[in-house]
């Protein structure tokens, strides 16, 4: 009985780690510019196929150095779409700015469709995949586990980088004010194309382990950019915390729900308990009610 | 403005005048060209476009006592019901065709067998087998079995010949195909005497299954039944073999694409599944359209492409055999095909959509598709 709860609670917390990979991307972004960025789970799509053509490109090119490359220039690519199609809308009706990002969704998933196909594919695996039994019919991929600690590692280099450096402390000021912090003299622009490229790096390293555990396909960052963006908001859109923590809530309320009631009501009865929690606290767990000044 | 409203009046004539080109008869075809089940849209369109050469190599087809040229127009339903019912819409009242071949997924087909019965325009579809898909509809015909047979005959060979005396399912229940036949196993395999320890579901898209297959696990079934497409079967069976649970498993006819080894690998070694032919069973009509397919295209045969390639030669005998380009004529001529020589077998209509046929079951050895048994 016990092994078979802990079982379940690893397959959760292996999803929730990308999840929370994805969730951030939408957290930082609305909290610096409150733009919902709905193209984030197509770039979370891209980076998986950048860390795939990187590896097709030249074959045994080991982890340690695709993982870096390939969050690189899905970073590139972020800022890119940022300073296309997002910034001169920055001023615009918000309206304008969901419709725009949702059209950039589109334009990437169909680009990869045209240039890599529609077929799914499966990265070549480079994570060690050998079976670890933990005790008395546990078992866990190894994997499994990197995925975790890797994707919570990000996740506490990230926390470090916002709290600890001056580039964060910009970005939070951004999220605070973001007329107030021009007049202080820091550069908006770059912090806000800094933004995207982290949030995009993040998504990149998601998709690649997404790739490494399941497989690739141009419409995988629908469906994951849907939940992502649904932990964001019960955690509290804008608050980092509340991202990883509504991601790993989302996956463990999904899998146990699977286990102990039936699968056939997976998301009817997940996303019930979400509404109820939004209900209750409508601006999610870690979320601030935003001030409206007059 | 002016400029604009000048190059829009030119552009318009420009379709104009390409709509007005003479294409002969046209009949219409709905494939997943794109979407989850790509590949299969590729089969079907490789397998309409060598039908057409074919054709119009002899003159075209003959209706009454002249030679008339024939026209695919391939449109691509992404394998959504949605875009299924557009794409419908558009080869009926835009194109005017006379029929339709298609879709493939019996969610598609049924999305678009309801525009097709109220128009009077007939449908063939090559690869639905779910009942629903012709039930109660005049006008929509199949040229596979259904999946109350095909069920049945799963369910009783892990029953018999698998000697399984449990089984588990794990099936996407959004889907009318996988559904429709979970439940038919569920039903059939509980009548030869077996029991079912586990029925779990998952929705299109989703690619982490462990923890349905965790559940399952704990059931300890004998065999695992996985009525899904192509394109998922090789992830269920990854986790499930990651997550510790080795028991056989079995599948159904969607698991027929050449994806099936290349995703799964190694990990597909050793499994049934049931089909509506297998490139083995030597027979002549089989043998030429494989050999003809493979030479055009270098590609491995699915059943997807063989049944679509019989169902435009069904189409094709029948139009000539009513002697005239006419829906309902059409109908009628499908509705009395009697023993149809084709790529998969001999087809035969008894008054309804549904023709008599039947299926082979097929074994993954060393990364191949080989021939098992057959039952009829």
């Amino acid at each position: 009985m016990l092994d078979t709860v802990i079982q379940q609670l690893l397959n959760a917390a292996q999803l929730g780690a990308v999840y929370a990979l994805i969730a951030l991307g939408y957290t930082m972004v609305y909290g610096t510019i409150r733009l919902i960025n709905f193209a984030h789970g197509d770039i979370f799509m891209l980076g998986g196929y950048i860390g795939f053509l990187l590896v097709t490109a030249v074959s045994g090119m080991p982890l340690v150095v695709m993982m870096p490359l390939a969050m690189l220039l899905t970073a590139l690519v972020g800022m890119l779409i940022e300073r296309v199609a997002y910034r001169r809308l920055r001023n615009a009706q918000r309206m304008s700015l969901v419709i725009t990002a949702l059209g950039v969704g589109i334009f990437l998933e169909n680009l990869v469709r045209l240039l890599v196909g529609p077929q799914a594919r499966q990265l070549p695996a480079q994570l060690p995949n050998g079976v670890v039994e933990l005790f008395n019919g546990v078992v866990v991929t190894e994997d499994k586990i990197l995925i975790i600690f890797i994707s919570l590692a990000l996740m506490v280099i990230l926390w470090l980088f916002v709290h600890r450096t001056l580039m964060g402390t910009a970005m939070r000021a951004v999220a605070d004010n973001k007329d107030a912090v021009q007049l202080m003299g820091i550069n908006l622009n770059m912090v806000i194309a800094v933004t995207f490229a982290i949030g995009s790096a993040l998504a990149a390293a998601g998709g690649i382990f997404f790739g490494q555990a399941y497989s690739i396909d141009p419409y995988m960052g629908i469906d994951l950019g849907w939940k992502a963006f649904i932990a964001a908001v019960i955690g509290g859109i804008g608050s980092i915390e509340g991202a990883v923590l509504g991601s790993f809530l989302l996956a463990g309320v999904e899998v146990l729900t699977v286990a102990y009631l039936s699968s056939n009501m997976k998301n009817g009865i997940a996303f019930g308990l979400l509404i109820l929690l939004l209900l209750l606290r409508p601006n999610g767990i870690m979320g601030r009610p935003e001030l409206k000044k007059v | 403005m002016r400029q604009l409203v000048w190059s829009l009046v030119a552009l318009l004539a420009l379709f104009g005048v390409a709509g007005c080109e003479d294409k002969g008869l046209a009949i219409g075809v709905s494939a997943p060209l794109s979407g989850d089940i790509a590949a299969l849209g590729q089969s079907t369109r490789n397998a309409v476009l060598l039908a057409q050469e074919e054709i119009n190599a002899k003159g075209g087809i003959r209706i009454g006592d002249k030679l008339e040229k024939i026209t695919f127009i391939i449109e691509d339903d992404e394998n959504r019901p949605e875009s299924t019912a557009t794409v419908f819409q558009k080869l009926i009242n835009q194109d005017r065709v006379v029929a339709i071949i298609g879709s493939q997924s019996s969610k598609c087909s049924n999305a678009g067998a309801p525009i097709a019965e109220s128009a009077g325009i007939p449908q063939l579809s090559p690869w639905s087998t779910n009942p629903n898909v012709t039930r109660g509809r005049k006008y929509v015909f199949r040229s596979c079995f259904i999946d109350p047979f095909q069920g049945k005959e799963v369910a009783k060979f892990a029953r018999d010949t698998m000697k399984a005396r449990t089984a588990a399912v794990l099936y996407d229940v959004a889907s009318d195909y996988n559904k429709g036949i979970a439940e038919v196993f569920r039903d059939e395999f509980a009548r030869a005497g077996g029991r079912i320890v586990g029925f779990e579901t998952y929705n299109t898209n989703d690619k982490d299954f462990s923890a349905q297959l965790c559940k399952i696990k704990g059931a300890n079934p004998d065999i695992l039944f996985l009525p899904n497409y192509f394109n998922e079967v090789p992830l269920q069976i990854q986790q499930a073999r990651k997550l510790g649970l080795t028991c056989k498993v079995i599948g159904s006819d969607s698991w027929d694409n050449p994806e099936l080894i290349k995703l799964g690998g190694r990990e597909m070694e050793g499994t049934y599944f049931t089909n509506h032919y297998s490139p083995d069973v030597d027979r002549p009509a089989s043998r030429e359209f494989i050999a003809k397919y493979r030479k055009k295209f270098n590609a491995p045969v699915d059943a997807a492409a063989a049944l679509t390639y019989d169902s435009v030669y069904i189409l094709v005998q029948a139009i000539e055999k009513a002697g005239k380009a006419e829906p309902r004529a059409i109908r009628d001529a499908i509705a009395s095909t009697k023993g149809f020589n084709g790529a998969t077998g001999t087809i035969s209509y008894n008054g309804t959509g549904d023709p008599v046929k039947g299926a082979v079951i097929i074994r993954i050895k060393n990364g191949k598709f080989v021939f098992d048994s057959a039952v009829n």
